[in-house]
């Protein structure tokens, strides 16, 4: 049972199946240049009915699990309360120091803002599934190679947010990291050896897309 | 050898893929969750308490208070030899001594119910007005004329010199916002009680805990493996640490509590604001005369706590007088603590600032003029040195930045839209000692395992241990497994003072030396499997605990006290300090002013390296913080209330990656055979020290504008409307 | 956090006839989009409202040409805008006001419909301990007198000097942009620059949006020579931080002569605001030192400081200079 979130077995009225998957239609369609929302949707006017303890199915690290949970839940909090995922960092709870990043659907958040009732369908990436089978992802490599870290308390949100600039396209140089890992406090200042790690970390992760 | 491998840290593996348990990782079942309440008035007194909205929160189990307190009483304050951070503790009566001061715990089932049960809490306060900052009437000023240093005539000194600096600096208060929140788990087994908690001082936790809970200190176990960054703020034991164990035992269940960024600014420690009326003379060849730094510092009403670091700035150079004092300023405040090199940061932001002022009045080199005061032995008592690199770090740091094209010209210098200019300093450290136990288990398959109660907050002690000890005893440092942070373990120093490794590595040498005593190996010689044969036994371990030779009787007595006793800096019989050079160079936008920093070169000498790749990150990350220092960091007062407004790490700014450009730091060869056994200096706060200075000479030389305060903002900067 | 029923309907119509009015107090019902400021602000108890209604995919996502304009949905997210060759290109000022802001995680989830409608990081705002006129009317304004450097300049008023904590808009108002809002009586649309209201003696009320009216997208009127745009932000550190003063700057010029110039203010003033004064003065002036200073006096003439920020007013003059120069300097390549 939730530690965290509720924890209780209360069950308000749940999210009906259709309006859900109406959602991710929605989602599906939020990319550039297409407008599937609105009028598209407005014959669709299965209202869900709102609930304090929604019922939310989403995959973490590959792992799909279902999950009804106090709506107040934010991502942060489950994964390391409720699954003991602890690689995930707390370090303001309020988007402002870059800790808790993971990907979601591939893109870096910070996961203390990310309620997990909004997660239906998402794929959450955390910092324990990304190396396979006690291989490290090149990127957990290269910031050992290059000193990224000292007391390592950022480095789970660090290297998440690495992937993720890489993947943006935003580590063609060295000013570009540092712009783009600036979302990432780092206490101890190893920001040196982080840019370093990501410039060797780059074009692996490119080509691993 | 005085540079070390730079050998990879042995715990990365574990940091990278999100292994390494902090004090809030660790799995306790099912625990209960607290939330701290704090006060929001500066001063006066809880009237009343309504907790009816939040014990009508689902699973809300207990709201405590001083009207409901918990069996706690207040240890010993760290800066009168005990291990509390403050003197008091929460709930002992009703009154508020400062903005947000802790004045309820609630405990309930959830992390939700207890966040939103806290935020409930209707707390009805009779006010008064704090005198919370400089320049309030209220404050009280103490005196602590044993603290201050005399020699020679002063004013007979500044009257001899042909020009003078004779300024008042300032500081603005700092908070350590270590990425990690602070946080406490308890869980008792009968009357067993371990305790997760983030903590450079395990012993000193261990036995505060013991001693705030009236149970023996051998029932109370504190883990701590992995620190998400200390520099300070996590030396002194908690406020709230012995209150949720108090709760966990109340409530027959692990109680876990996370202290939110915003109360982390109010119910930890923090580094002061200063005022500090500075005094340099020197004749017109430039040798000092005159030397007096006079500090006044704010602590809280109750608390006698100064960083005094007029003792430290009074050794570095020539003078032919010399005189400190230091005065504590009790306000309605938090009591401040260590943070990262707590007396030279704020301190030599004021010296290093003078001595550049003083170079532009006698139009001489500010490099020069260091090397014209440059000493063998500290001028208050003409104690040598046991080593002093100091114009080697000049020279080396000199040469990398470029410093030969110095021009001392205010505006000499632009770049496209921004004015350039280059300034540089001293930084310096004490080298300090502690008491340090070690046990060391070696065996015939080549493996040694190392326990000590040290601490790794980032500064690669894991690492520079496991080295330590396979260069001991002549094995690969792979073979070599280390674990630290648990009180359970033999006593280590606090990692506090730039301390920890002089110490373990005293202490792992010592008892290396035993092993081979007994084996008869060298280090050089080792083949263990061919050694245990001629041994006759399948392992040995060994237990050494090394005092430092400057230690009293009393101070070696600390060992096994849970109390820090820590020797070195301006000694009787010598004088022991790591030294720095750091260049900066600033560019100021020559329109709206934002000041940043493109390049930062260090370098410095501190004796034998461990470990060439963290000692640099080290120096790097407190170079960086020395960027926050100069140009960000600013913990901001309501002077009417006394909030920090501020207490939060969007506004409260630390560098970013951004701030950082070119940073460098040049590791200085340096042998001391006579500061400790190992000959180690410590590394992990010179960074910081002297790099404000040398940014606001710099902002200095670009714009003119001579900033004698800490954080410079653009407003300082900026042509009047 | 207070307790909160989550619901996510089918489509923005059937949203805006869910979500119950808030009031000004935080009560009722708030929209969830990217929710970086809702959720945090939530958090610390100074929104509490009793349902959040899910429209981030329901709102249209993407920039493209409609009807000679530019039609940006609301939610496109600021990472998606940011990189996109119509604002990179076509308006530099509105890519770079986006990616000068927040972090890039923030960015990822943000959406421009809610970008616009960010609140203040008036410190006394977010501290429901303090008096504040815009979270509680009627409780006083503690930042007057309080500790207010970052606080706003221009557009104040004795109830509130809450600085607007937003970038892009600062950018989006220099050019003619219609927002598309659907509500409980339809849709219509408004001209962004009457979306914002000063604070006045109501400063809780921020727009003119109704409380259950959902921003949908914006039609943006960008002239040809847009392309002549920055956005000009001066922060105490170099990246993810709040401006202390920014300029979005947009010049029609014919040499060195200025045909028509645009100022937006950021950092500085309670809405997103419009510099129309010193535009009007730098219509047909040469660009110097001199007359690009002038038009930052001009903006700043009915500036007020509150003690702490009174370096604002300099400063944001020598920003307005920063900006026109910076503005100026850029080619067709966008090149400097």
């Amino acid at each position: 049972m939730a530690k965290t979130p509720g924890g209780t077995n209360r069950e308000g009225p749940r999210v009906s199946r259709r309006g859900l998957l109406q959602g991710s239609v929605a989602s599906g369609a939020a990319a550039l240049g297409n407008f599937a929302g609105g009028a598209a949707q407005a014959q669709a006017d299965a209202q869900a009915t709102g609930s304090t303890t929604p019922t939310v199915s989403f995959s973490i690290n590959g792992k799909t699990q279902t999950a009804t949970l106090d709506a107040r839940t934010t991502l942060l909090d489950y994964l390391r309360e409720d699954l003991d995922l602890t690689g995930t960092k707390v370090g303001c709870n309020h988007a402002q120091c870059g800790a808790c990043t993971v990907l979601i659907d591939g893109a870096r958040v910070n996961s203390c803002l990310t309620l997990m009732a909004t997660l239906e369908g998402s794929e959450v990436t955390t910092i324990e599934g990304i190396s396979d089978e006690g291989e490290l992802h090149p990127m957990q490599q290269a910031f050992i190679d290059n000193d990224g870290f000292q007391c390592g308390y950022c480095t789970p949100g660090q290297i998440m947010s690495a992937i993720g600039c890489v993947r943006e396209g935003h580590a063609g140089s060295a000013p570009e990291i540092r712009e783009y890992m600036s979302g990432n406090l780092c206490r101890c200042g190893a920001y040196k050896g982080i840019v370093a790690a990501v410039e060797q970390a780059r074009d692996q992760v490119e080509e691993a897309g | 050898m005085s540079i070390g491998n730079p050998v990879h840290r042995i715990d990365g593996k574990l940091k990278v893929t999100g292994s390494a348990n902090y004090a809030a990782d660790f799995s306790v079942g099912t625990p209960l969750y607290a939330e701290l309440v704090t006060s929001t008035v500066g001063l006066g007194r809880v009237t009343s308490i309504d907790d009816s909205a939040a014990r009508a929160v689902p699973g809300v189990r207990a709201v405590y208070s001083h009207a409901n307190p918990l069996p706690v009483d207040a240890a010993d304050f760290f800066g009168a030899g005990g291990r509390a951070q403050q003197s008091w503790r929460p709930f002992e009566s009703a009154d508020v001594r400062f903005n947000g001061e802790i004045v309820g715990l609630v405990v309930a089932d959830t992390l939700i119910g207890a966040r939103e049960a806290a935020r409930s809490m209707r707390v009805q306060y009779e006010e008064q007005d704090p005198a919370a900052v400089f320049g309030a009437s209220g404050l009280e000023p103490e005196d602590l004329p044993d603290r201050g240093l005399s020699m020679g005539d002063i004013e007979q000194a500044m009257e001899a010199s042909s020009q003078r600096v004779e300024e008042t600096y300032t500081t603005y208060a700092n908070t350590h916002n270590a990425m990690e929140l602070f946080s406490t788990t308890a869980q008792w087994a009968g009357d067993e009680l371990t305790v997760y908690v983030p903590s450079q001082w395990v012993e000193g936790f261990a036995a505060g805990i013991a001693e705030e809970l009236g149970i023996d200190a051998a029932r109370v176990r504190v883990v701590s493996p992995y620190v998400g960054g200390g520099f300070g703020g996590k030396g002194s034991l908690f406020t709230w640490t012995a209150m949720v164990a108090a709760a966990a035992r109340d409530q027959g269940r692990p109680v876990k509590l996370y202290v939110t960024r915003e109360q982390g600014f109010t119910t930890a420690s923090y580094r002061a604001e200063t005022e500090q009326d500075f005094r340099l003379g020197a004749t017109a060849d430039g040798r000092f005369t005159g030397f007096e730094h006079q500090g006044r510092e704010i602590s809280s009403r109750a608390d006698t706590y100064v960083v005094n670091g007029g003792e430290n700035t009074a050794r570095m150079y020539h003078a032919d007088a010399v005189r400190t004092g230091v005065t504590c300023i009790h306000a309605d405040r938090q009591t401040p603590g260590f943070m990262r090199a707590p007396p030279e940061a704020p301190y030599f932001f004021a010296l290093e600032s003078g001595v550049d002022e003083l170079a532009w009045k006698l139009s001489m080199d500010p490099v020069e003029l260091r090397r014209i005061n440059d000493i063998d032995a500290e001028p208050v008592n003409g104690v040598p040195f046991t080593s002093r690199s100091l114009m080697e770090c000049y020279d080396a740091a000199a040469e990398r930045f470029g410093w030969s094209d110095y021009e001392q010209t205010v505006g000499a210098r632009t770049e496209g839209d921004w004015l350039v200019g280059w300034g540089c300093a001293t930084a310096t450290y004490p080298t300090q000692m502690g008491p340090c136990a070690v046990r060391i288990h070696f065996d015939a398959t080549g493996q040694a395992r190392v326990w000590v109660a040290s601490h790794d907050v980032g500064t690669g002690a894991y690492t520079v241990i496991a080295q330590a000890t396979a260069l001991a005893l002549g094995i690969p440092v792979d073979s070599v497994k280390v674990e630290l942070g648990d009180s359970r373990l033999p006593p280590g120093t606090i990692a506090g003072g730039s301390i920890s490794t002089a110490s373990n590595v005293s202490a792992i040498e010592m008892a290396v030396a035993q092993i081979h005593d007994r084996m008869g190996t060298t280090a050089e010689t080792m083949d263990p499997t061919a050694a245990f044969e001629a041994f006759g036994q399948r392992a040995i371990e060994e237990y050494a605990e090394w005092i430092p030779p400057a230690a009293s009787r009393q101070q070696a007595k600390t060992l096994y006290n849970g109390k820090v006793a820590i020797v070195g800096g301006a000694e009787e019989d010598y004088t022991a300090f790591a030294f720095g050079a750091q260049f900066a160079e600033v560019r100021v936008h020559k329109y709206t002013r934002e000041i940043r920093v493109p390049r930062l070169i260090g370098a410095f000498a501190a004796g034998r390296i461990m470990n060439e790749q963290t000692a640099r990150s080290q120096y790097l990350g407190g170079m960086i913080w020395g960027i926050g220092h100069a140009l960000l960091e600013k913990t901001e007062v309501d002077p009417r209330n006394g909030k920090i407004v501020n207490a939060n790490i969007a506004e409260y700014l630390v560098p970013t990656n951004a701030d950082v450009q070119e940073l460098e730091a040049i590791l200085v060869p340096e042998t001391d055979t006579k500061v400790n056994p190992a000959g180690v200096k410590g590394i992990g706060e010179i960074g910081i020290v002297g790099t404000a200075a040398a940014i606001a000479n710099a902002v200095y030389h670009a714009t003119g504008t001579r900033v004698r305060h800490t954080p410079i903002h653009v407003e300082d900067l900026l042509p009047q409307a | 956090m207070k307790s909160f029923a989550y619901q996510k309907p089918a489509s923005a119509q059937a949203a805006v006839g869910m979500v119950d009015p808030m009031s000004a107090a935080g009560q009722g019902g708030a929209f969830l989009a990217g929710g970086t400021t809702v959720l945090d602000l939530m958090k610390l108890h100074v929104l509490t409202p009793d349902s959040l209604t899910d429209v981030k995919t329901l709102l249209p996502a993407g920039i493209e040409e409609r009807d000679g304009a530019l039609y940006v949905g609301a939610g496109t997210t600021m990472a998606a805008a940011a990189e996109h060759p119509a604002f990179r290109d076509r308006a530099p000022a509105l890519s770079d006001a986006l990616w000068k802001a927040a972090s890039p995680q923030l960015r990822n989830v943000a959406t421009l419909g809610g970008n616009v409608l960010q609140r203040t990081r008036c410190p006394y705002f977010r501290d429901v301990a303090s008096a504040c006129n815009k979270r509680e009317p009627g409780s006083g304004c503690a930042a007057t007198e309080g500790v207010n450097r970052l606080l706003a300049v221009l557009g104040t008023s004795e109830d509130c000097i809450a600085t607007y904590a937003g970038d892009w808009a600062n950018a989006l108002i220099l050019f003619d942009t219609q927002v598309e809002v659907t509500g409980p009586e339809g849709d219509r649309t408004i001209a962004f620059e009457d979306l914002h209201t000063l604070p006045g003696d109501t400063p809780a009320v921020e727009t003119t949006l109704g409380d259950a009216d959902l921003i949908t997208g914006y039609l943006i009127d960008l002239p040809d020579w847009a392309w002549r745009s920055v956005y000009t932000k001066v922060r105490d550190r170099e990246s993810y931080a709040f401006a202390v003063a920014s300029a979005a700057v947009a010049l029609d010029m014919e040499e060195d002569t200025i045909r028509e110039a645009r100022i937006g203010l950021g950092g500085v003033a309670t809405v997103p605001w419009r510099a129309r004064a010193a535009e009007d003065y730098l219509a047909g002036k040469t660009l110097t030192e001199e007359t690009g200073l002038e038009a930052g006096r001009i903006a700043f003439a009915d500036a007020r400081g509150w003690g702490h920020n009174d370096f604002k007013i300099p400063l944001g003059q020598q920003t307005i200079l920063r900006g026109l120069m910076e503005a100026a300097a850029l080619t067709r390549e966008g090149t400097q």
